[in-house]
């Protein structure tokens, strides 16, 4: 029995923490607890794929876990230029 | 399986699963907790205890699981550098999202005990 076995103990975890995170995004009274909510979901995407590729083996899905982390942060920059400027940026 | 190797396994599989009790904490905390400046403490927690904890673990786990021969350090810098990432960007980004949200007024001050904040910008301190 290979030692990864083990992880499919915690990813069930894992898929729990990110179906309550969805949750929020969809009921978020404002617009500041969607964005939040969304990047706890986004990093909690980036975990979880992390553990995928080690699990699967595959070293294909931990570049997507780089960018997908970089994105997060641009969607912050992003929405919090726009809440405080109300304007989109170019 | 060398010492070494067994060390690297318990290690990651503990951060595993210290990881996966955060996202759990943080999920209940985002759900229970009543408006936003609030649930940037369980965001913080869903940040570093549970994303940056078990992707430093699980890049421990892939240096010590020899059947994957040369992937294995492929796996481990890719982890590596998504955690320090994630680490360095995470508490600047929800910095900047309360920032904007105090300054914009989007979300309620609702368990207000003192602002310093309020009272530097009437004084004219601070500028928005």
């Amino acid at each position: 029995m290979m030692i990864v076995e083990y992880l499919t103990f915690f990813i069930p975890f894992y898929l729990i923490g990110i179906v309550m995170y969805v949750v929020r995004a969809l009921k978020g009274p404002t617009i500041p607890d969607t964005v939040l909510s969304i990047d706890c979901l986004g990093y909690a995407l980036a975990a979880l794929l992390v553990i995928f590729s080690v699990y699967l083996q595959s070293p294909l899905i931990i570049a997507c876990a780089i960018v997908l982390t970089l994105w997060i942060y641009a969607l912050d920059v992003y929405m919090s230029k726009y809440l405080e400027k109300k304007e989109l940026g170019e | 399986m060398s010492p070494i190797d067994f060390v690297l396994t318990v290690i990651g599989y503990i951060l595993i699963g210290i990881g996966a009790f955060c996202q759990i904490v943080a999920g209940m905390g985002m759900n229970r907790f009543p408006n936003f400046f609030v649930r940037l403490h369980a965001a913080t927690i869903a940040a570093i205890g549970g994303s940056f904890v078990p992707i430093i673990g699980c890049s421990l786990l892939a240096l010590s699981f020899e059947e994957l021969g040369d992937v294995r350090f492929f796996l481990a810098g890719g982890g590596f550098v998504a955690a320090v990432f994630l680490l360095i960007l995470a508490p600047v980004g929800s910095h900047l999202l309360a920032k904007a949200a105090y300054f914009s007024k989007a979300a309620v001050l609702q368990p207000k005990v003192v602002d310093a904040l309020e009272e530097d910008i009437r004084k004219g301190e601070v500028h928005e």
